[in-house]
Parts: structure tokens; sequence; C-alpha cells
């Protein structure tokens, strides 16, 4: 198992769907490998046959061309294998369905919207505790379970190195169980096309140790509200319409919270790092860093003023 | 031997004749079926012509939307390139996979059964050319204007699998998701039209003795393949029916928020979506087990089990549409029953591919154009039949869905299932339509290059996707490890398209058009009778058939064939004609005199393709129009057949007398009309299930039903409306008036039964836009709507007909077909009126 | 403000204009010019900056920075040499007061390698 740290850079290598972090991952990949070293058996069987049938010594070729050998290899052979893998299949399936939920898992609703993520922190009851978005912190060894829900149109969560993905629906809260086992930083996307900079709707999951998590959820209670030129002019240039930080008059609801933003691994959902340069850059120009996302670009900013929004909103940790 | 029809099969023995046949015979057969001139062949309708016309705008298809594909992986070839902006992007894979699905791979395999099926039958033609030159000019007409929206950045940019709510007029407020929705919706009509002809001509246009287990697997694939079109399309053609109306006014059948569920959408769109990739494949995998047989010079291995086979696909694959929603959150319950499904369908595939490979193992070995690319398909698909296997595991889809290794698994199941055996038809059958074979030594680059690319280009796929790279995405950040496999990706594809480039090279060279005779001839040996020497009129006379390989068995058949020692040697009436047989034995019943040349289907097909452009465009004054115009050509078309009969029997051959004009359950418009009514059931079945669907996901907008006892009066004139359009048919012996007065009736009964069942709806508070409840109601109604207006214009045509005296008596086509047709009208009716209250009675 | 910093940028431009600058990038250290690339791509200077061989972000809001190792001055005002490049990609408002350019914690080493790559920068 390899920890990686960069929140953007993952390497690809070993590909993460066979480099699982976690139990929930872990039992897909097996199966993976299985299948993938079982189709390769099956495709060499094939082409073996197939060897045979143009090339082979007659005797062989006599065997292979009769209704006796089409029936074994093309409908018992192959059916003997389905049913045993269709057995491992169910049973897996019903094991890591989140039906059956862990005691002691942590719960957050995670809402997909065009292009980003909300991120709803959920006490044992269900009631919310925390808003973030884009990134979600979670303590190492224990299950999460994700209610998955969508905003506008159908997205789908998925942080491969932690579990298979599942579908974000209009109407519908769909559950998903993830656990990661070591710290560090897991990449997701949303992988249900959904229009747009789709591609550029990406995702972190930060695994934290158990006292670092401890550290973190304490860091999140008092809210740091700041104060000075940097929040005046973000209140009167109308960000406080879309964003919300607690603790100020702004409440906008229709992008993400910035109460702790200065905190997060990455900005514009997953995919710039987030520094006082990339957050005057998407403040100045989002459209030319994520086509078609729902944020104006603020041309009216003088190049102090810019800066003094940027620095502010990186001081939110 | 049993006999079917009462007919005598000791009379085949009479065949082949020997008397001399007489002076000009063969003369007057070309000139019955002669060919075009100038603007003419714009009205052509034989099958020669239109099957040609409808593979290569098929096959045009396939090179404009690989030329999207091109452009694709030019802006793939490396992270955040700007190739391709991301709107336009999002259009081109979007027209991508929609182009080749609706407009190249259902329409190419429809085309190849046009062209191929009646020769291989002999039949002279199919049994409705009007209704192939329809639906080919339909197809031409709105593909052509639907492809020409991404050269105005007008392209719909949902995907090809067009969810909503991303498609709803919310989200995507331009016309760009209409041009999807009416064109293809559209385009889906004509691949029914298509569907429904090659039905009717595989079990009723064969050549007299060529029973059902001599029939040639390509028929068998047909036949198969066009009762899924008829079970699956009506299901898409009603999604994209409801996703229209909600977009144009506002009825939330799959908006969430108003008891509408986007997922319905999912249901109806993979009940099509599925069963459409079986679709595709079954038709290429006949044309590989005609292809595989002649190349190994032998005969096919495991013919019975390849049928038995087909028929398993064709029946499972209605059970697997789910397992593209695996991630939608459906129990596990649910899940299992469609992984196992979708696991069982592989067992016929692997019945076939082994039968391939058997027959190649008992025949003898030549790596000749076809036989590269039969070789090249079995490899590839049975690759992607594996990774099939991987993603039915659900747990294992939960990981793969929607990322890369899905798009690997989807082209090399249809480039190894579709593309390549296609390309070894082109080969195979190349000699049959064109003067000249296509060259051999081509052929080996041509292949060599589309085998290497097509795995260069899909094989680092896999990895992408198990990287965790998602489909559908315009670009990717750097830093994932996706930038070689893309990179390879892209060079792969490149290759692949140079080796198409060849092959339209190779044909610039040597496909020269030889329909009226003069074709390469039987270059590779073949066996079945699409090889018998022939003219417009496919072969001189129609031969018994006596084996499933008759050149094979008996060496002088084409001969004589050629000489006129079979049935139908000239023309027994003097117009075109065709024998129909028996579905089961192919016994000869009647001879169908089948109309010719007409601009009539041209104009009704320019006139539909125009409404729906027009609709599509918001001209609807223009729409309305076209509208007219297109039913008034299709009724002019009509107008000219069904006309009473110069000679009640004919001699076809050997003195062998059959009639010419045959009505009731053994004529093939009534078996066509079943079909077509099949159809418009499935449709409605559909819109019933959609309605169950809603009630059972969102009860808490369900109002309750009128009540089922308050439906007596309808019922009543459901019931009456279906008793009058029977009593029609037995009464127009009486009197041609009859039929007519008592269509009317009927369709008036209905109509009253309709506005009943309507009012009580909206007494008991239902309005379309206010629920999901609401608006299947009101669709359950607006299709019934149509069903009666469609019943009252054929009272109408009827009464015209009558006034005329183009009615024929004591019976006739026209009134049998509108007696059905206005029977399952009440019938629909009846039970639209009742399913609707009894879902969410209390 | 703006005016006066615009006059004493054509100033200087001018004068070192009159001595050819010293051009030290051939003697730059290929292996900082590729960590210096890595690290502007790394802490997302494209938010802003268009820079050649990095393909996004391509952002709008500060000058594309293709053959910046051929310009006189940084941003417009500073001698354009390694050493006050450095100092000016880490805490460009320390240099100069007025600039839209925020400070951007990096490591020393980030920014001399970050200064060594955009040295290396050369019109074609």
């Amino acid at each position: 198992m390899t920890s990686r740290t960069e929140p953007l850079a993952a390497g690809g290598w070993p590909p993460p769907v066979l480099d699982p972090a976690g139990p929930f991952a872990e039992s897909v990949t097996t199966l993976a490998w299985v299948l993938l070293l079982g189709g390769g058996a099956v495709l060499v069987i094939v082409l073996a046959m197939l060897g045979i049938a143009l090339f082979g010594p007659p005797r062989l070729k006599t065997r292979l061309g009769g209704e006796r050998a089409i029936w074994a290899l093309g409908f018992a052979f192959p059916a003997v294998v389905l049913t045993g893998l269709l057995i491992w299949g169910l049973t897996l399936t019903s094991s890591l369905s989140a039906t059956r939920v862990a005691g002691d898992a942590m719960r957050v609703k995670i809402i997909g919207e065009m292009w980003w993520w909300r991120v709803h922190y959920q006490d044992a009851d269900g009631r919310e505790m925390l808003r973030d978005a884009n990134e979600l912190h979670i303590p190492v060894g224990r299950p999460v379970l994700l209610e998955l829900e969508a905003a506008d149109v159908i997205h789908s969560f998925w942080v491969p190195r932690l579990g298979g993905k599942m579908d974000m629906i209009p109407g519908r809260t769909n559950r998903l169980l993830i656990q990661a086992d070591a710290p560090g930083i897991y990449k997701g996307q949303c992988a249900e096309y959904c229009g747009g900079p789709h591609a550029l709707m990406g995702f972190i999951v930060v695994a934290h140790s158990p006292a670092d998590f401890a550290r973190w959820r304490a860091s999140r209670l008092p809210e740091s509200a700041g104060a000075g030129r940097g929040l005046a002019l973000f209140l009167s240039s109308g960000c406080a319409a879309c964003h919300t930080i607690r603790g100020t008059p702004a409440n906008g609801l229709a992008g993400p919270d910035l109460t702790h933003v200065g905190s997060r691994r990455t900005l514009g959902a997953g995919i710039l790092p987030n520094n006082p340069g990339t957050m005057a850059g998407w403040i100045a120009d989002s459209q030319a860093i994520k086509p078609g996302n729902r944020m104006p670009a603020y041309h009216q900013f003088s190049g102090d003023e810019l800066r003094a929004v940027s620095d502010y909103l990186v001081t939110l940790k | 031997m049993r006999s079917e029809t009462g007919f005598d099969p000791a009379l085949y023995d009479r065949f082949p004749t020997k008397e001399p046949r007489p002076e000009g015979e063969e003369e007057e057969l070309r000139r019955i079926w002669c060919k075009p001139k100038g603007w003419e062949y714009l009205t052509v309708v034989n099958n020669n012509y239109v099957g040609i016309y409808y593979l290569g705008t098929a096959f045009l298809f396939f090179l404009m939307a690989g030329v999207l594909a091109l452009l694709m992986r030019a802006q793939l070839a490396a992270p955040m390139l700007e190739i391709l902006p991301q709107a336009t992007y999002n259009q081109v894979f979007t027209m991508h996979g929609t182009v080749m699905m609706f407009l190249f791979a259902v329409p190419a395999v429809e085309a190849a059964g046009v062209l191929l099926l009646p020769q291989m039958l002999a039949a002279r033609d199919l049994p409705f050319p009007r209704l192939s030159a329809y639906a080919f000019w339909a197809y031409a007409v709105g593909g052509l204007c639907f492809f020409a929206s991404i050269f105005v950045g007008l392209a719909p940019d949902g995907g090809w699998f067009m969810y909503p709510p991303l498609t709803s007029k919310a989200y995507s407020p331009g016309i760009n998701t209409d041009f999807w929705l009416l064109g293809i919706g559209f385009i889906e009509i004509s691949a029914i039209a298509g569907a429904i002809e090659i039905i009717v001509g595989v079990l009723r246009t064969r050549a007299p003795g060529m029973s059902l287990d001599k029939m040639p697997i390509f028929a068998w694939a047909m036949l198969v393949f066009a009762v899924m079109i008829v079970i699956a399309f009506p299901s898409i053609i009603l999604g994209t029916l409801l996703l229209e109306i909600e977009r144009a006014f506002n009825w939330p059948f799959f908006d969430a928020a108003r008891g509408g569920d986007p997922l319905l959408w999912q249901h109806l769109f993979w009940f099509f979506g599925h069963p459409e990739v079986y679709i595709i494949f079954l038709p290429a995998a006949g044309m590989m087990s005609m292809i595989v047989a002649t190349v190994a010079k032998t005969e096919l291995v495991g013919y019975r089990l390849i049928v038995l086979a087909m028929l398993a696909t064709g029946f499972i694959s209605f059970g697997v549409w789910a397992h593209h929603m695996f991630t939608t959150g459906m129990p596990p319950m649910t899940t299992g029953f469609f992984s196992a499904a979708s696991m069982a369908v592989s067992l016929p595939a692997g019945l076939q591919v082994f039968s391939w490979i058997a027959t190649l193992a008992i025949g003898q070995r030549s790596f000749n154009a076809p036989g590269l690319f039969v070789v090249g398909s079995i490899v590839i698909f049975v690759t992607g039949g594996l990774t099939g296997v991987m993603v039915a595991m659900v747990p294992f889809d939960w990981q793969a869905h929607d990322s890369y290794f899905i798009v690997a698994h989807l082209h090399y199941v249809l480039i190894g299932g579709m593309v390549f055996p296609l390309f070894a038809a082109f080969y195979y059958w190349m000699p049959m339509v064109s003067r000249r074979a296509l060259s051999e030594r081509l052929a080996k680059w041509v292949f060599a290059l589309m085998f290497a690319g097509m795995n260069i280009a899909f094989l680092p796929m896999h990895l992408a996707g198990l990287q965790g790279m998602p489909r559908r995405v315009y670009t990717y950040l750097p830093g994932q490890g996706f930038e070689l496999p893309n990179l390879v990706s892209t060079i792969g594809a490149f290759m692949l398209g140079l080796g198409v480039l060849l092959f339209l090279i190779d044909l610039a060279r040597n496909f020269r058009l030889a329909p009226g005779g003069g074709n390469a001839g039987n270059v590779y040996d073949g066996a079945t009778l699409e090889w018998l020497p022939s003219e417009l009129y496919s072969a001189r006379s129609i031969p018994v058939v006596r084996s499933r390989e008759p050149l094979r068995d008996d060496p002088r058949l084409a001969g004589d064939v050629a000489k006129g020692r079979h049935f139908l040697p000239g023309s027994a009436t003097g117009h075109r004609e065709t024998i129909v047989t028996s579905p089961l034995l192919a016994e000869p019943q009647y001879l169908q005199i089948m109309p010719g040349p007409s601009a009539w289907p041209f104009a009704a097909a320019v006139f539909t393709a125009g409404f729906f452009l027009a609709l599509t465009v918001q001209a609807y004054s223009f729409a309305w129009v076209s509208a007219i115009l297109a039913v008034v050509s299709i009724l002019r078309w009509l107008w000219e057949t069904d006309r009473p009969v110069r000679d009640e029997e004919v001699d076809i051959g050997a003195g062998i007398m059959v009639p010419t004009y045959v009505t009731g359950p053994a004529s093939h418009g009534w078996w066509t009309m079943v079909i077509l009514l099949v159809v418009m059931a499935m449709i409605f079945i559909m819109a019933l299930f959609s309605l169950a669907f809603l009630a059972s996901n969102q009860p808490a907008f369900w109002a309750p039903p009128p009540s089922m006892a308050a439906g007596l009066p309808i019922y009543f004139l459901y019931g009456a409306a279906f008793l009058a359009a029977l009593a029609a048919r037995p009464l127009l012996k009486r009197d041609a008036r009859w039929p007519v007065g008592l269509f009317f009736a009927s369709a008036f009964a209905a109509g009253s039964a309709l506005w009943l069942d309507w009012t009580g709806w909206s007494a008991a508070g239902l309005a379309p836009q206010a629920s999901g409840q609401g608006a299947v109601i009101a669709a359950l109604q607006a299709l019934q709507a149509f069903a009666v207006g469609t019943g009252l214009l054929m009272a109408a045509y009827c009464a015209a007909r009558v006034a005329r005296g183009l009615m024929t008596q004591p019976r006739s086509n026209t009134v049998d077909l509108a007696m059905l047709f206005l029977c399952y009208t009440a019938a629909q009716g009846l039970t639209g009126a009742l399913f609707g209250r009894a879902i969410g009675m209390t | 403000m703006r005016r006066a910093g615009g006059l004493i940028g054509l100033t200087s431009m001018m004068l070192t204009a009159c001595s050819p600058p010293a051009i030290d990038s051939g003697t730059a250290d290929p292996d900082a010019i590729a960590r210096g690339k890595a690290a502007a791509y790394r802490l997302g200077c494209g938010a802003c900056h268009a820079m050649p061989g990095i393909d996004w972000p391509q952002g709008r809001v500060g000058p594309p920075l293709a053959g910046f190792g051929d310009r006189a001055l940084i941003a417009g005002e500073l001698p354009n040499r390694p050493a006050p490049l450095a100092r000016f990609v880490r805490d460009a408002p320390a240099l100069i007061p007025g600039t839209t350019m925020p400070a951007i914690a990096m490591s020393e080493r980030d920014a001399r390698d970050i200064a060594a790559w955009l040295s290396s920068l050369h019109d074609e």
C-alpha cells in the first residue's frame, strides 16, 4: 500500500482500483485480480483453440470440429465458471451493500452539484454538525457511511481506492460505505456525465490518524471569521450572495461554504492547489481555469483589492 | 412428407422442368423490372438499389462518426489540450455515440438485410418495396439533417443516453436536445418499418421448399433481429416522446420534485439500449456464420446450435437492461437477477464462437480478405465478451462503471461483434453487387492496420479505467498517470482510421455497381442462393430448395435457374410479383403482385422528415403543413395498392396454379398489420409500466384514481367499438358500404369512451403538469387519441375507396386491416382505462 | 502611483537597454529548471499566468510568461535577475507594494528553482 500526500499528483501507478486503501475497496480488488487473470487465461485458451482450428494437427482439429466440442467449450465450461463467479459476486454484493450499517460508522451527507460537492458532517442521529465542500475528512480504520444526494442533475461519487462508485440522483438518497486504513489523501472524481466541465469535478478524501482527526475536528469548532479590508470587500462585492462564511453576514447558499476555505487542500473542486496566488487567479477569472463553472469572473477588483480578498480567504482555516 | 397448407410436396418433383421456355419471357422480366434512368433513381423501390443506397448511407455515417472519434482522440492525446473546447467536445462525444449506434450500426445491418435477403431467399424483392424506400429516405434525410446540427453548434450534448434531468429544459434549454429526441425518435420509426418488412420477408417470401431448417443462418439472424427491434424500439420511442413532452409542455415524467423519476428514463432507455447491442450483434454474427463456412469451404458446424443460441440471445437480452444501472442504488436482489442474466447471455455467444472455431477446424484454412476479418473478429469479440463477464459482476462494476474500462469493453464488443464482421461481409458480398471484387492484396493491409490499430487504441483504455479515468471527459488533469495510455490510444485510433482510409481507396478503385447483372460472380464459392446468377428481378426463376446449401449440393442448380426451369420463370400477371410461401415449410400459397417505382414514398419520407425537423426548430406552422403533406403522400401511395385483380389464379410454373389475391390471416398484409399492432402495444405497455413504476417509487405524489365502477360506460363503449369493427368483415359480402358505416361507428364509440375517460380523470383533479401520475395518465390518453384518430382516418379512407368503386368484394385486404386496427384500438383503450384505475386504487 | 511605477519602469528599461543583461540561464542547473517547472505547476501559478509547457490552467489574470528570460524587468519595475526574481515570486508585495500578485508560501529552494526556470524561457 502506498501513501500519497500530494493532493493533485496521485501518479496513477499502481492503478488506484488495484491499490485499495480500505476494506470496501480491498475485496473488490481481489475480485478484480481474479477476473483479470481468469479472463486472461480464458482468452489464452480460446486463442489456443482458434490456433488449433487453423494450424493444429488433423487429430485435434477433428475433435474440435464437432457439436460435442461446441457444447463442452462454448457452454459447459463457461457455465461452470460463471456459476461459481455469480455465487461469489452475489455474496460480495450483499456484504458490501450499505443496507447493513455498522454501528460506529461516521455519517456524512454529500450532495453533488454542477460541478462541485457539498459536504455535511452529521452526528449519530443524522443532525448536521459541520458544513464544508469538495473535501472530506475521515479518521482511519472507521467505516464512513455516505448519504449521497444530488441538487440538480445526476452525479456519481467515486474514490477508487476507498470503494466503488454510487450515483447521486435527484429525489433519492443512496448510501455508500467507504473506509481508509492509512492516513493520506485519496482522489475522487464525478463519474456520471453531468454536462459542461464534468471532467473537472474532482474531490479529495483526507484520512487522518484518530489523534489528528480529533485535532482537525476541534479546529473546526471556533468560527474564525476574521475581519478587515478583505472581508469588507468580500461583503460589498456580492460574493456573499452565493457564499457563506459563518460568523459574518455572508450567508449565500448557491456556492461552496467558505468558512474554512483556507484549510482546504484544493480549489475549484479538487483541481487546483490552494494558496493566495491560485485563490486570486480563481476569483479574478475562474472561467479560464474551469470553463463553464457557475462562478463569474470578477474583473472589477483592482490589483490590491484582489490581493486583499484572496489573502483574507486563505486565512480562513 | 407432411404438408402445412395442403400443398402436395410431390409437385416439387416437376422441377427442373424440361420443356423449352417461350421466346421473349426473359426480356419481359427485364422490361417489368427495368433499370431507372435520370430522376428515377429517386423513385426506385427495388431492393438492389434501396439496399445499396441504404448501406452506403450507413457507411457514410460510420465514416463521419469515425472522424468525430479521431477528433476526440486528438483532444485526449495529452492532458488539458484545447483542440476541442469543452462545449464542442461534449457535442462531439454525444454525436459519436448516437451516430454510431442509431445511424450506423442498426441501419447498416438492416440495409444488409434489405440488400441480401431477397437474393438469399430467392424472392424477387422484399414484400413491401415502397416501405423499404420510405424507410430509407426517411433515415437518409432525417439522419443527414440531424448530423448537420454539429456544424452549427446545435448538436445534442447530453450523451447518447440522454439522462434527464441533465437533458430537461432546466439544464439543457437549447434546441440541441430536441434535435436528438425528435431526430432519433423519428429514425427509430424508420428502423421499425424496416424490421416489419424483414419479418414478413423472411417468414413469407422464401423460395418454395426452404423450410425453416433449410434457411440460411443470416436469415435466421435477421428474423431474430427484426423481432427484437419490434419489441425493444417502442421503449425508446415512448421514452423520447415523454422527454420531449416534458421539455415542450412541462409534464413532469422525470422530475423527482413533482412525482416523476429520473430513473424511469434509465429503465425505458436501457430496456431498448441493451437489447440494441444484440440487435447489432446478431445480424453480424449471422454474416460471420455464412462467411466462415464458405471461407473454410465446408458446411457450418452446429447450425441448430447457432439458431438455438440466437433465439436464446434474443430472449435473455430482454432481462439484462438494468446492468447499466448497478450504481443507481438498486437493492442487491435486483442487481443479483440482472447480474445472473448478464452472465447467462454470454453462454449463447460462447456457443456461436465455438461453432465458428469448429467450422474452421474441419474446413480448409484460407486467409483471404473475409477470412482475415472473421478470425480478427473472433479474437476481438472474445476479449470484449470476457470483460463483459467482468462488468456483469456487480462489485467489480461499481469500480469499472462509467470509467474508461467500459469504453474499452464496449468497443471490443461492438468492433469485434459488428464492425469486423461487417468488413468481412463487405469483402465477401462485394462480388455480388459490384462488377469487380475488392483487392485481396490491399485487404491484408486494411486488416493489419485495423486490427493492430483497434487493439492499440482500446487495450490501454482498460488500464486508464482502472487508474480512475471517468468516461465522457473532455480532458484530464496531468499527474494521474493517464498521459501514456491516452497517447497510445490516440496513436492506435489513427492507425485504425488509416486502415479504413485504405479500404476507401480500394472501394474507389474497384467498386462498380452492377445491379442489372454482370457482377463479379461467385468469387468465394458460396453455396447459398444469393450466388445464383441474378438481375434486378433476382434469379431468373425461383428454385425449389431441397437443402441448406443448394448450390453445393446441386451443381446444376444455377444453370437450371438461369434457364427458367424452376418456379415463376417469367411474369405470370405482367406485373412485378413474387411467390408468397407458408411460414414453416415454405409451401407456395399465392402470388403477390408488387408495387413498382413511385415518387410517393420519397415524398412521404421528405415530408415526414420535414415535420420532425420543423418541430425541432419550432417552426410549427411549417411542421403541420409537412405533417399533412406526409399523410397525403402515404395515402396516395396506398391508393394504388389493393386493386381488383384480372386473373384470380395463375400458373407459377409446371402447371402449378395459385391465387393472386388472398385475404385474412394467410395474407402478408394481415401479418404486417399484426406486427404493427405489436409495436403499438409495446409502446402502450411501456407507458403502463411507467405508470406502475412511478406509483411504486413516488407514492407520496399519488392521487386516488376514479373508481372502477364509474368507468362502466367507458368499458361498454370500448366493447361496442370492438364488436362494430369485428362485424365489418362478414358484412362486406352484402354491401361495401356496411364496413364503412361500422368503422365510423367504432371510431366514434372509441372516441366517446376516451372523452368519458378523460373527463373522469379531470374531475378527479388530475392535471398533466401537476404530477408524474397526471403526466403519464395524460400520455396514455394521448396515445389512445392517436390510435382513435388513425382509426378514423382509416374509416375515411375506406369510404373514399367505396365511393370510387375501388373496394374489392366479397373480401378486401383494406377492410381486413382497418378491422384489425380498430379492434386493437378498442382493446388498447379498455386496457388503459382499467389499468389507470387499478394503479393506486384504495 | 501606477503612472509613477510605469515611469520608473520605462527609465530603468532604457538604462538596462544600454548594457546588455547578463544571460546566466546557460549556466543554470538543468535540474533546477526542471524542478522549477514542476514547482510552478504544483503551486498553480497557471491560475493567473499562461506558461509555456504547462497546458493548464492558462490563467489570463497576469501576463503570460513565455519568453520571460528575455524581458528586461520583472513586473516593469525590477531588474530581471535570478536573485530578485526568486524573491519576487515568493513575496511580490514586499518588493512592489502595489502589485496584484500575492505572497505565496513556498520554500526558498522552490523560489530559486522557479526563478531559474523562468529565466530559461526565451522567445523562439
